[in-house]
C-alpha cells in the first residue's frame, strides 16, 4: 500500500474553534462571554449542516432539542448529583433519542410534512417542559448550579471559555470526521437521488434517521454546554422563534460544508451583540438577511470566502496516483451457489406476472441470462420491458412468479440487498450523485453502505486507513476502465451526458458484480458516442466476465452488442434467440411494423 | 346540558370554518406550485391587522374592509412571488419553503415593531340581538362569520374547480412541462395561485379579527391550524380542507370544554400525528389519476 495521507483538513474546524477560545482568554470578561456563546452556536451550525445541508431536511425543532440537552444535564446535576462531565454524555444520548423520535414518523415524508412534524415536536416539547413544573420549575425556570469539573467549580468567564472551547472542539472534530467521510457522502447521495442510493445499498430511511440522531445529539450537547452559562434555564429561551433562527445558521453560513455551519452559527450569534443599540429590529434584520442571502448568495458565507480565496491563488487539486489494481480486486463476488442450481444460468426469470388494475403489464414472462452473457430485452413501447426490469431490480413487486440470481430468490429482497448478491444497475435517466466527485460516486458503488459501517469507515477515512485506500484503488481502477481515470476529483454533475453514463457504468462495475442491469444505456446519446459505449461494454464484459441484461430501444445498438435477445409484446415474451434471427422473425416484425403474419 | 353542548359545537364550527379558510389558501398555493407557504399565517395576520387599521383607526365602513383587504393581501402575495420567490424557484423547492418560513418571520416582526402592543381588539360587524336556534344562542356575528367564511370558501372551490384559472393551476401541478406546451405560462399561473392564496389569507384575517383580536401569535396559530386542517383533508383537496378545518375546530372546542385547555393545544398535534402515521393521504384524498 502507498503511504498514508490522513485527512488533515478535518482537523481545521476544531483547531479554529480552539483558536477562538485561546484568543478569548486574553480578552475582557464580556468578550469572553460572547466568544463562549458564539462557539456553542458554531457547533449548532455544524450540526444543522448535517441535517439541513447534507440530508436536506428542514428542521424547526433545533430549539427544543437544545432544551432537551440543557434540561437533561441540569436536572441530572441538580436532582441526582451526577458529575457535570457525565451529564454531557447524558445530553448526547437524550438529544439522539429526541432526534430518533422526530425521525421515526418524520422520515416517512419529506419536504413540508417533515418540517411540520418538527414544528409539532418543538411545540409539544416546550409545552411539556412548561407544564411539568414539579420537575423543571415550569415557566419560572430552574437555577443551574455552576459545573464542577475534576473538583473545580467553573464560575469565571475564562474558565467557562476553556470548558466550552475544549468540549466544543472535541465534538466538532467528531462531527467533521463523519461529515467528510463516507457517512457524509452517503447522506449527500440520499439527498441527491434516493432511488440510485437505494440501488447501491444506501438505506434512505436509515440515513435520514441517522442524520437526525447525529445532528440532534450534537445540538443537545451544545445545549448542555450552554445551560450553566445562562444560569437560569427557562423553556421560553428555546421557543419556535429560536429554532427558526438556528435554521438560519447553515443557510447564511453555507449549507454544504462544516465551515458554513461554523461561520453561520458564530456570525449570527455575535451579530445581536453588535446590534445591541437597535436590539428591537434584530429579528426583522435576521429574517431579511436570510432571504437576501438565499436570493443573492445561495452558497452563503463559506462560498463567498472560497471564491475570494480562489481569486487569490489557483485552486490546487490533490493529485491521485492511479495504479494498476492487484488481480484480486477484479475477481467477481464469491456468492454461494445454492444446490440444485444449474451452473451456467445466472439470472432466471420464470412466469412473472404483474397487473396494474385492468392492465396486464407483464404476462407470464420468462427469460434466462447465462453467466458472462450479454442479453438484450427489446420490444415496442408499452410491451412491459420496464415493468419487468423494475421487478428484477426490485423497485416493483411482482404479483406472481420467480426471479433468481445464481439460485438465490430475489423477489422478496429489497433493492438495496441486490448489490450484496452481485447485481447492480444503471438508470435510463442518468442517476449520478451530482454534488459528489466522480471518485466518491464510484466508491458508493462498492455497496458497503450500511449506516453503522459508514460511521466506522469515516474514522478510517480520516486516518486514510487500509479500507479507505483499498476502496480508492478499486474506484480508480473502475474509473480507468471506463476512460474517466483522468479526473477523479471533478464534480460528477459537471460531466457531459456521455461521461455521466460512463460514470454510471464505473459505479455499476466497481463492486465486481456478476450481473449488471443496463436501463437504456444509450438513450439521448449521439451515434458516435453510442458506438464508443458499445465497445466499452464489450470490453468490460470480456475483462471482468460480468453478465449484462440490456433494455434498449436502439435496435441496431442492441443487435450488435448482445449475443441473444428476448422480445416482449403486450406483456409476453414472444421471441428469443440470436439477434439476427430474432429480428427477422415475422412475429417481431409484426410487433414493430404492424406487418401481417403470413403463416 | 344540551344547551352547553350546542354552544360548544357552535364555537367549534365557528373556528372550524376559519381554519378551513386558512387551509384552503394553503391548499390552493400547494396545488398549483407544490410549495407549502409557511408565511400564510403571517399573511392572515396582516389581513387582521389591516382590518383593525381600517375599521378602528381610520373609521372606514366595515364592508370596505371585507372587499379591500383580501385584494390588497392578494396583491402583496403576488408581488412577493414575483420579486422574491420566482428567483428562488430556480434553485429548488427546498429553498422556497425555507424562504417562506423567514418571510413569515419578517412580516410578523414588522408588525410587532409597528404596533408594539399585546392585543388589538376589533369590533364585530353586527351588534343586534342574537337569534335563538333550538335553545342555542347564536349571535349575529357568529352567524355572519360561519356563513360568510363558508360562502367565501365555496366560491373559491367553484372558481378552482370550473374556471379556466383553476384548470390551468391543476394542469400546472400535474405536469408543468405539459401545461406549458398547452399555452399556460408558469409564471402567470404561479402568480395567480399566490394571489388567490393571498386573497384567502386576507379573508381569513378579516373574518378572524373580531373573533380573536390581532396579535403576533395569530401568525403561528393560523399556519399550524391551517396546515393540520389541510393534512387531515388530504393536502391537495379543497373540499377536504373544509372538512378538515371543521373537524379540527370541533375537536379543539370539545376538548377545551370537556377535557382541559392544555388538551386543546395538544389535540391538533395529536390529530396531525395520527393522520400522518395511519392515513398520510388524508381522509379525503383527491382521486389520483391512472398510474402506469
Amino acid at each position: 500500500m502507498s503511504e498514508r495521507r490522513p485527512d488533515l483538513a478535518a482537523l481545521l474546524p476544531a483547531l479554529f474553534i480552539s483558536l477562538c477560545a485561546a484568543v478569548g482568554l486574553g480578552l475582557d470578561s464580556y468578550p469572553q462571554y460572547v466568544i463562549a456563546v458564539a462557539i456553542i452556536s458554531m457547533l449548532v451550525g455544524i450540526a444543522l449542516v448535517v441535517l439541513v445541508g447534507l440530508a436536506r431536511c428542514i428542521t424547526l425543532a433545533a430549539g427544543s432539542i437544545m432544551a432537551i440537552g440543557a434540561y437533561a444535564s441540569t436536572l441530572a446535576v441538580a436532582r441526582l448529583g451526577v458529575p457535570y462531565l457525565v451529564t454531557l454524555a447524558l445530553a448526547l444520548l437524550a438529544g439522539g433519542a429526541g432526534g430518533w423520535l422526530i425521525a421515526f414518523p418524520g422520515t416517512r415524508f419529506r419536504g413540508h410534512n417533515l418540517a411540520m412534524v418538527t414544528l409539532v415536536f418543538q411545540s409539544v416539547c416546550i409545552i411539556l417542559i412548561r407544564e411539568a413544573t414539579w420537575l423543571t420549575g415550569g415557566a419560572e425556570g430552574i437555577h443551574v448550579p455552576p459545573p464542577q469539573v475534576f473538583g473545580l467549580a467553573v464560575t469565571s468567564d475564562w474558565s467557562f471559555l476553556i470548558l466550552i472551547g475544549g468540549a466544543t472542539a472535541l465534538m466538532t472534530l467528531l462531527v467533521t470526521i463523519m461529515v467528510r467521510g463516507p457517512f457524509g457522502k452517503n447522506l449527500q447521495a440520499v439527498a441527491s437521488n434516493e432511488i440510485a442510493a437505494e440501488a447501491f445499498g444506501v438505506s434512505v430511511r436509515g440515513y435520514l434517521t441517522a442524520a437526525f440522531v447525529v445532528s440532534s445529539a450534537a445540538v443537545a450537547f451544545a445545549g448542555a454546554l450552554l445551560a450553566p452559562r445562562v444560569r437560569i434555564l427557562d423553556p421560553d429561551s428555546f421557543g419556535v422563534l429560536e429554532s427558526i433562527f438556528m435554521l438560519a445558521y447553515p443557510i447564511v453560513g453555507g449549507m454544504h460544508s462544516v465551515w458554513g455551519g461554523l461561520l453561520g452559527g458564530g456570525g449570527l450569534r455575535i451579530l445581536p451583540e453588535l446590534l445591541r443599540p437597535v436590539a428591537d429590529y434584530q429579528e426583522l434584520f435576521f429574517a431579511a438577511l436570510v432571504i437576501l442571502v438565499m436570493m443573492f448568495f445561495p452558497g452563503g458565507l463559506a462560498e463567498l470566502i472560497r471564491r475570494g480565496a480562489g481569486l487569490l491563488g489557483p485552486h490546487r487539486e490533490r493529485r491521485l496516483k492511479s495504479v494498476a489494481p492487484p488481480r484480486a480486486l477484479l475477481e467477481p463476488h464469491a456468492v454461494p451457489v445454492e444446490s440444485g442450481h444449474r451452473e451456467n444460468e445466472l439470472l432466471v426469470v420464470e412466469c412473472v406476472d404483474k397487473h396494474f388494475e385492468a392492465l396486464h403489464a407483464v404476462d407470464a414472462a420468462s427469460l434466462r441470462v447465462p453467466a458472462g452473457a450479454i442479453h438484450g430485452l427489446i420490444g415496442p413501447n408499452g410491451a412491459g420491458k420496464t415493468s419487468l426490469f423494475n421487478i428484477i431490480s426490485g423497485f416493483l413487486a411482482a404479483d406472481r412468479g420467480r426471479v433468481t440470481l445464481a439460485g438465490t430468490s430475489l423477489l422478496e429482497r429489497r433493492p438495496r440487498d441486490r448489490i450484496g448478491l452481485g447485481m447492480t444497475r444503471t438508470f435510463q435517466n442518468v442517476a449520478i450523485f451530482g454534488e459528489l466527485s466522480c471518485l466518491d460516486n464510484v466508491i458508493i458503488g462498492l455497496g458497503r453502505n450500511a449506516v453503522m459501517h459508514a460511521v466506522g469507515v469515516s474514522l478510517d477515512h480520516f486516518a486514510d486507513g487500509a479500507d479507505t485506500q483499498r476502496a480508492r484503488q478499486q474506484a480508480l481502477a473502475a474509473l480507468d476502465s471506463v476512460g474517466l481515470g483522468g479526473h477523479p476529483r471533478s464534480r460528477a454533475g459537471s460531466l457531459s451526458l456521455g461521461d455521466q453514463r460512463r460514470l454510471e457504468i464505473a459505479r455499476a462495475i466497481v463492486s465486481n458484480p456478476r450481473l449488471i442491469l443496463l436501463d437504456e444505456p444509450v438513450s439521448g446519446v449521439a451515434d458516435a458516442e453510442a458506438e464508443e459505449l458499445r465497445h466499452l461494454l464489450l470490453r468490460i464484459n470480456a475483462e471482468r466476465g460480468v453478465a449484462m441484461l440490456v433494455v434498449e430501444h436502439n435496435i441496431p445498438f442492441v443487435a450488435r452488442l448482445c449475443r441473444s435477445l428476448s422480445v416482449m409484446g403486450a406483456g409476453r415474451v414472444v421471441a428469443e434467440g440470436e439477434p439476427a434471427h430474432v429480428i427477422s422473425l415475422p412475429i417481431v416484425r409484426q410487433l414493430y411494423f404492424g406487418e401481417q403474419v403470413t403463416a | 346540558m344540551l344547551g352547553q353542548l350546542g354552544f360548544v359545537v357552535l364555537a367549534g364550527i365557528k373556528f372550524g370554518v376559519l381554519y378551513a379558510l386558512a387551509a384552503l389558501g394553503l391548499v390552493v398555493v400547494h396545488k398549483a406550485t407544490k410549495t407549502v407557504n409557511f408565511a400564510h399565517g403571517a399573511f392572515a395576520m396582516l389581513g387582521a391587522f389591516a382590518s383593525f387599521l381600517m375599521v378602528v383607526s381610520w373609521q372606514w365602513p366595515y364592508w370596505a374592509a371585507y372587499v379591500a383587504i383580501p385584494l390588497v393581501i392578494g396583491l402583496a402575495a403576488a408581488a412577493i412571488e414575483l420579486v422574491i420567490l420566482r428567483r428562488l424557484r430556480q434553485a429548488d423547492m427546498f429553498t422556497v419553503v425555507i424562504a417562506t418560513v423567514f418571510l413569515g418571520i419578517a412580516i410578523s416582526e414588522g408588525f410587532r415593531l409597528t404596533y408594539n402592543t399585546e392585543l388589538l381588539a376589533v369590533p364585530s360587524l353586527f351588534s343586534g340581538p342574537p337569534f335563538i336556534l333550538a335553545g342555542v344562542i347564536v349571535t349575529r356575528d357568529t352567524a355572519w362569520v360561519i356563513g360568510g367564511a363558508l360562502l367565501t370558501a365555496l366560491a373559491c372551490i367553484a372558481l378552482f374547480g370550473y374556471g379556466r384559472l383553476g384548470r390551468g393551476m391543476r394542469a400546472m401541478a400535474a405536469n408543468m412541462r405539459g401545461a406549458q406546451l398547452c399555452g399556460y405560462s408558469v409564471d402567470g399561473v404561479y402568480m395567480l395561485a399566490w394571489f388567490l392564496g393571498g386573497v384567502l389569507a386576507g379573508a381569513t384575517g378579516v373574518f378572524i379579527a373580531p373573533v380573536t383580536g390581532v396579535s403576533v401569535d395569530l401568525s403561528i396559530a393560523i399556519i399550524t391550524a391551517g396546515f393540520v386542517a389541510g393534512v387531515i383533508g388530504g393536502f391537495d383537496s379543497p373540499r377536504g380542507a373544509i372538512v378538515g378545518g371543521l373537524l379540527l375546530g370541533l375537536a379543539e372546542s370539545l376538548s377545551a370544554a370537556y377535557v382541559s385547555s392544555a388538551m386543546k393545544s395538544c389535540i391538533s398535534f395529536l390529530l396531525l400525528f395520527l393522520v400522518l402515521m395511519w392515513r398520510p393521504q388524508g381522509l379525503f384524498p383527491e382521486r389520483s389519476g391512472r398510474r402506469v
